[in-house]
C-alpha cells in the first residue's frame, strides 16, 4: 500500500485501425486517446465525463487489460497493465452498462457463482456474498430465474453484482446506469457511494454522460473530449472556477426576430457565453456574464430588439456550464459533432 | 438476517482468494458445471443429439450388411459412430466455442478475470464430454445388442489407456483450435465445416484406416482419432489385427506425443491470442 | 438496379406479400451465403464435404467387395449419397436460418414484427443453400461418373418432374424443422443436419430399403425423400438402376404420382405446423430467445 495512486497513466495514446471499404483519402486510423495523463488516488471515486466517442471506454479497456495502449504507460493498483496483466486482473473488476451477455440457460445464481469461482473465491464465500449482493440490489427473488428470462435492466443488475462479489481493489464502471430505470439507477448510485464509504482503501472509476450523476457521486472528475483530458478536479472546484462569472437564465417572448448567439456577444460587452434555445413558444437564453453589472445592458439590448422579458433567474453554475466552457459545446451538440465526424 | 447479509459486503475484511493450482481446479469445475447443467436442463437436446446420430450409424451398418461384410466391420462402424460424438463435440463445442463466446459478449469477461484461459477451456471440455459420452454410450450399447457385435478384448487396461490418451490429445487439439478459430473470426465456422466430413474419411471412422493406403493414413495420424481408433479396433477385434496401421504400442507412444504437442500448442496459441486481441482491440469484443 | 429490386417490380411479386417475402429472403440468404463463391469456401462446401462423405461409402464398399464398382449396387449407393446432399442442404438451410437470425444476427424481433409472410420468408432463406447444394450434387455426380465409370442413361422429363417435386417436398420438410427449431435452444449440431443424418437410415439413400427389417421399412415409405431418390436414380441411370425390388411394382410415373401426392400433403402439414409453432413461440416468448451454455 506504499503507492497512494490506484490508477496512473502517462501519455497514453490509442490509435485504432479502421477496417472495411473506404473511399480514397479517408483516414485509415482513428485516434481514440491522445496523450492521457491521469492520476487517481486510492480511495477516490473518480468520474470520466465526456460525449459519445470521447474515448472513455477505450481508456477503461486499457486500464482493465483488455486493450493495449499504442504508446504510453498505465498502472493500476501499482501494477503495469501491459507487463503485469495477471496481477492487475486479480485486483480489478469491470462492469459495462447495457451489457446483456450471459449464458441464457443458467440461473442468475449459477452464473454469478461461476464467475466468482473464476476469481478464486471459496465456494461458501462466493455463495454468501452473492446472496448478500442480491439482497442489496433487490434481485434476491430472481436468483433462481434463468438469465434468458430476465429483462435487460435485471441482467445489468446481475452484471453489476458480478463486479462487486469478487471484492476488488479497483472497480471500473462504464456507464453503469445506462438503461436502468430511475429507481434502479438510484440504487446503483447509492450502493456505489456506500461501498466506497465502507471501504476507504478501494478505488472506483466511473464513466458517464449524465452530468448530475457525475456531480452527485464523484470525488473528482475529468472531462474528456476527442481523446484528451481537458480538466480534472473536484466537481465543486470545477464549478467554482466559473464563479467569478455570473450565470443567468432568461426567458423572453419572441417578439421581433429571434436573437442569435453571436448578436448578443457582439452587441453587449461583458457577455462571455450565450446559448439560445426556443422552448414552448418563447426563447430561453443561457447567459454567462463576465460580471453581474453587464445585465442591464443585456436587458436594454433585448428591449431594443423588441423582446420582452418573461422571467429572469440567477443560477449556480453546473457541470454542464463547465463542460460548455472547456469543450466549447454542450454535451448534446458535442454528440452531434461526433456523429458528423463518423 | 437482512442486516447480517449486508454486513458481508460492508465488512472491511478482505475476501480470501484461491491462487495457483487451487484456482485452476476451481475454474475447471466452475466452467464445466453450466455445461452439465445445460445438458440436463435441455432434455430435448440429449434426445436429439442421441437418437438421430444413432440412426445415422445404423444406416452405415446396413451399408455393410447390404454387401455382406464380415461381422467385425459392423463393430468398426459402432466404434467409429461412437467416436463421432467426441469429434463433433471437439469441433463444435470446443474449437468454435470461444468464437461463440465472443459473439455472446462473454469472452471479454473471461479474458478480464484472473482465471487461466486453459482452465476455462478444460472445464468446457469436461462439461461437453457428458453429452458426448452419453451419445457414444447409447450408440455402442444399442448397436452392439441389436446387431450382435462381439468384442474380444485382450487387454482391458491397454484399451482404456488408448482411449484416454486419444481423448487427451483430441481435446488438446480442440483447445488449440479454439484460439486458431477465434483468430480467424467468422471463418471459424467454415473451418469447422471443412474438418467435419473430411476427417470422418481420412481418420477411418467407418473402415480400417489402412484402406486409404499407408501414406494417407500416416498423414491423417496427426488427428489423434486416427491412431486412437486404429488401436482400439485392433484391441477390440483381434481377429482383424491385420487391418491395423501399426502396432498398438507404437500408437500409444505417438498418442502421448500428440497430447503434449497439442496441449503445449494450445497454451501458446492462447497467449498469442490474448496478445493480439489486446493490440488490435477487436478480437475479443463483439463488433459487427 | 439490382436483380432483387427488378424482381420486386414484377407486378405479381409486388402485390403478393408472400412472394415479396420469399424473393427478399432468397436475396438475403444469398448475400449471407454468397461468399461461398470464394475459392476456399467453394472448396470446403461444394467439394471437400460432399466428396468426402461419398468417398467414405466408396471405401466401405471397396474394402468388402475388392473394388467392384461396376455393380449396380455401387451406382445405387453413390447416386443415393450424392443426391442426399440436397436433403442436407435444403433442410439445414431453413432450420439454420432460424438460429442464425435469432442468435447470430439477433434480428428475430425485427423479422417477426415485420408485416410479411414469415413462412414464405423462411422458405426463401433456404434458397441459397439449395442452389449451392445443387452445384455440389452436380460436381459429386460428375466425379462419380468420371472416376468410377458409372453408366448414365438420362430421362430428362422424368428427371425434371422428380426434381420439382423433390425440392418442393424438401423445402416443406425444412420449414417443419425450422418450426421445431423455433421452439428449441441452440443445439450443438443444428436440427436440420441431425434429422437429415437420421433419415439416411430410412430413405433408402445408401442401401436398398429391403435390407431393413420389415417392420422398419414402412417408416421409409412415409417420406417423400424415399420416392424422390428412387425416381431420380431411375431417371439418371435407366436400366442400370431398376434392379432393386424395393419399388419394383411401381412404374416411373407411378412413383412420380406418389411423390406428388406426398409432397402436397407435406406442404399442408408444414403450413399447419409452422403456424402452430409461431403461435406457441409467441405464447411462450420464444421468438427471440438466446441460448448459450
Ligand atoms: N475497435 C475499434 N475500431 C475502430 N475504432 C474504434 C474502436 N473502438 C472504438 N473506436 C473509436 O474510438 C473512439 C473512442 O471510442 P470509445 O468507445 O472509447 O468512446 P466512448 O467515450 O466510450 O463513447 P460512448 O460514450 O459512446 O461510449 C470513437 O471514435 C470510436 O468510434
Ligand atoms: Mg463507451
Amino acid at each position: 500500500m506504499s503507492n497512494p495512486l490506484a490508477i496512473e497513466t502517462q501519455d497514453v495514446r490509442r490509435i485504432y485501425k479502421i477496417r472495411g471499404p473506404k473511399t480514397k483519402g479517408e483516414p485509415t486510423t482513428r485516434v481514440a486517446l491522445d496523450g492521457v495523463d491521469l492520476q487517481v488516488k486510492r480511495g477516490e471515486l473518480f468520474g470520466l465525463l465526456g460525449p459519445n466517442g470521447a474515448g472513455k471506454t477505450t481508456l477503461i479497456k486499457i486500464l482493465a487489460t483488455l486493450l493495449l495502449p499504442s504508446s504510453g504507460t498505465a498502472r493500476v493498483d501499482g501494477f503495469d497493465v501491459v507487463r503485469d496483466t495477471e496481477e492487475v486482473k486479480r485486483r480489478i473488476s469491470m462492469v459495462s452498462g447495457g451489457e446483456t451477455s450471459g449464458y441464457g440457460l443458467l440461473t442468475v445464481e449459477e452464473s454469478l457463482w461461476m464467475f466468482a469461482r473464476f476469481y478464486g473465491l471459496e465456494n461458501k464465500v462466493a455463495k454468501d456474498r452473492i446472496a448478500a449482493m442480491a439482497q442489496i440490489m433487490g434481485l434476491e427473488e430472481r436468483m433462481r430465474a434463468k438469465i434468458s428470462d430476465l429483462s435487460t435492466g435485471l441482467r445489468q443488475k446481475m452484471n453489476f453484482i458480478r463486479g462487486f462479489v469478487t471484492d476488488p481493489n479497483v472497480v471500473f464502471l462504464d456507464e453503469p446506469t445506462l438503461g436502468l430505470d430511475v429507481q434502479a439507477a438510484r440504487d446503483v448510485r447509492g450502493f456505489v457511494r456506500q461501498w466506497m464509504d465502507d471501504h476507504p482503501d478501494r478505488t472506483l472509476l466511473l464513466t458517464t454522460h449524465y452530468m448530475a450523476e457525475a456531480d452527485e457521486m464523484c470525488d473528482r472528475l475529468a472531462i474528456i473530449d476527442s481523446g484528451k483530458l481537458l480538466v480534472c478536479d473536484t466537481p465543486a472546484n470545477l464549478k467554482r472556477s466559473l464563479q467569478t462569472e455570473a450565470v443567468f437564465n432568461l426567458k423572453v417572448a419572441p417578439l421581433g426576430a429571434k436573437p442569435k448567439d453571436g448578436d448578443l456577444l457582439e452587441a453587449v460587452p461583458g457577455v462571455s457565453r450565450v446559448n439560445v434555445a426556443d422552448v414552448n413558444g418563447h426563447t430561453e437564453l443561457a447567459l454567462t456574464l463576465r460580471a453581474e453589472d453587464a445585465l442591464p445592458e443585456v436587458l436594454a439590448y433585448l428591449t431594443r430588439r423588441g423582446s420582452s422579458l418573461i422571467a429572469l433567474e440567477k443560477r449556480e453554475p453546473t457541470l454542464e456550464d463547465v463542460f460548455i466552457k472547456v469543450t466549447g459545446r454542450r454535451l448534446d451538440q458535442a454528440a452531434d459533432a461526433e456523429k458528423a465526424a463518423e | 438476517m437482512a442486516a447480517l447479509e449486508k454486513d458481508i459486503i460492508r465488512s472491511q475484511e478482505r475476501v480470501k482468494k484461491l491462487h495457483g493450482f487451487a484456482l485452476f481446479w476451481a475454474v475447471v469445475w466452475a466452467r464445466a458445471y453450466p455445461r452439465i447443467i445445460g445438458a440436463l436442463r435441455q432434455k430435448s437436446w440429449l434426445f436429439f443429439e442421441t437418437v438421430f446420430p444413432l440412426m445415422g450409424v445404423i444406416g452405415y451398418i446396413y451399408v455393410y450388411r447390404s454387401v455382406n461384410a464380415p461381422q467385425e466391420y459392423i463393430g468398426f462402424v459402432v466404434l467409429g459412430g461412437a467416436m463421432t460424438a467426441f469429434w463433433l463435440n471437439v469441433l463444435w463445442s470446443m474449437a468454435s466455442q470461444l468464437y461463440w463466446d465472443k459473439e455472446d459478449g462473454n469472452l471479454e469477461i473471461y479474458v478480464l478475470c484472473p482465471a487461466p484461459m486453459m482452465a476455462i477451456l478444460i472445464g468446457m471440455a469436461i462439461g461437453g464430454m457428458l453429452m458426448s459420452a452419453t451419445r457414444a454410450a447409447v450408440i455402442i450399447i444399442v448397436c452392439s445388442l441389436a446387431f450382435g457385435v462381439v468384442y474380444n478384448v485382450g487387454s482391458i487396461p491397454l484399451l482404456i489407456a488408448v482411449f484416454l490418451l486419444t481423448m487427451t490429445a483430441l481435446y488438446g487439439m480442440g483447445m488449440m483450435f479454439a484460439s486458431v478459430f477465434l483468430a480467424s473470426g467468422r471463418e471459424a465456422w467454415h473451418l469447422a465445416n471443412l474438418m467435419q466430413e473430411p476427417i470422418y474419411l481420412v481418420s477411418g471412422f467407418y473402415f480400417p484406416v489402412k484402406a486409404l493406403g499407408a501414406l494417407v493414413a500416416t498423414a491423417a495420424s496427426i488427428v489423434p482419432l486416427t491412431l486412437g481408433m486404429d488401436g482400439m479396433r485392433q484391441l477390440l477385434f483381434p481377429s482383424e489385427q491385420a487391418t491395423g496401421l501399426m502396432p498398438v504400442e507404437l500408437e500409444v507412444v505417438l498418442l502421448i506425443l500428440l497430447g503434449v504437442l497439442f496441449i503445449g500448442g494450445a497454451y501458446f496459441a492462447l497467449r498469442k491470442l490474448e496478445q493480439i486481441g489486446r493490440r488490435e482491440g477487436r478480437l475479443i469484443e463483439r463488433r459487427r | 438496379m439490382t436483380l432483387v429490386q427488378r424482381l420486386h417490380n414484377i407486378p405479381a411479386v409486388n402485390q403478393s406479400p408472400a412472394l415479396r417475402a420469399f424473393v427478399t429472403a432468397a436475396w438475403l440468404g444469398w448475400q449471407i451465403e454468397s461468399n461461398w463463391a470464394r475459392p476456399f469456401l467453394f472448396a470446403v462446401y461444394v467439394i471437400a464435404r460432399p466428396i468426402s462423405s461419398v468417398l467414405i461409402l466408396v471405401i466401405m464398399y471397396s474394402v468388402i467387395t475388392n473394388g467392384a464398382t461396376g455393380e449396380p449396387i455401387f451406382a445405387f449407393i453413390y447416386f443415393g449419397n450424392a443426391l442426399y446432399i440436397l436433403v442436407n442442404s435444403v433442410v439445414t438451410g431453413v432450420s439454420w436460418a432460424v438460429i442464425e437470425d435469432r442468435e447470430h444476427y439477433r434480428v428475430a424481433k425485427q423479422i417477426y414484427t415485420a408485416p410479411m409472410n414469415t413462412y414464405a420468408y423462411l422458405l426463401g432463406r433456404g434458397v441459397a443453400r439449395l442452389i449451392i447444394g445443387s452445384v455440389s450434387v452436380l460436381i459429386t455426380l460428375t466425379f462419380g461418373v468420371l472416376a468410377f465409370r458409372i453408366p448414365l442413361d438420362i430421362n430428362v422429363l422424368l428427371f425434371l418432374a422428380a426434381t420439382i417435386f423433390g425440392l418442393a417436398s424438401l423445402s416443406a420438410l425444412g420449414v417443419i424443422l425450422g418450426a421445431v427449431t423455433m421452439q428449441t435452444a441452440r443445439l450443438q449440431t443444428d436440427l436440420g443436419s441431425l434429422v437429415s443424418g437420421g433419415l439416411y437410415l430410412f430413405t433408402g439413400a445408401i442401401f436398398p430399403l429391403d435390407v431393413l427389417p420389415s417392420w422398419l421399412q414402412p417408416v421409409g415409405y412415409l417420406f417423400p425423400v424415399t420416392y424422390w431418390l428412387e425416381v431420380t436414380r431411375r431417371a439418371l441411370l435407366g436400366a442400370h438402376a431398376a434392379r432393386f425390388p424395393t419399388f419394383a411394382a411401381f412404374s416411373d410415373w407411378g412413383l412420380i404420382g406418389v411423390l406428388a401426392l406426398m409432397t402436397a400433403l407435406l406442404w399442408l402439414a408444414s403450413g399447419w405446423v409452422y403456424s402452430a409453432a409461431l403461435r406457441r413461440s409467441k405464447e411462450e416468448g420464444l421468438i427471440d430467445i438466446e441460448t448459450n451454455f
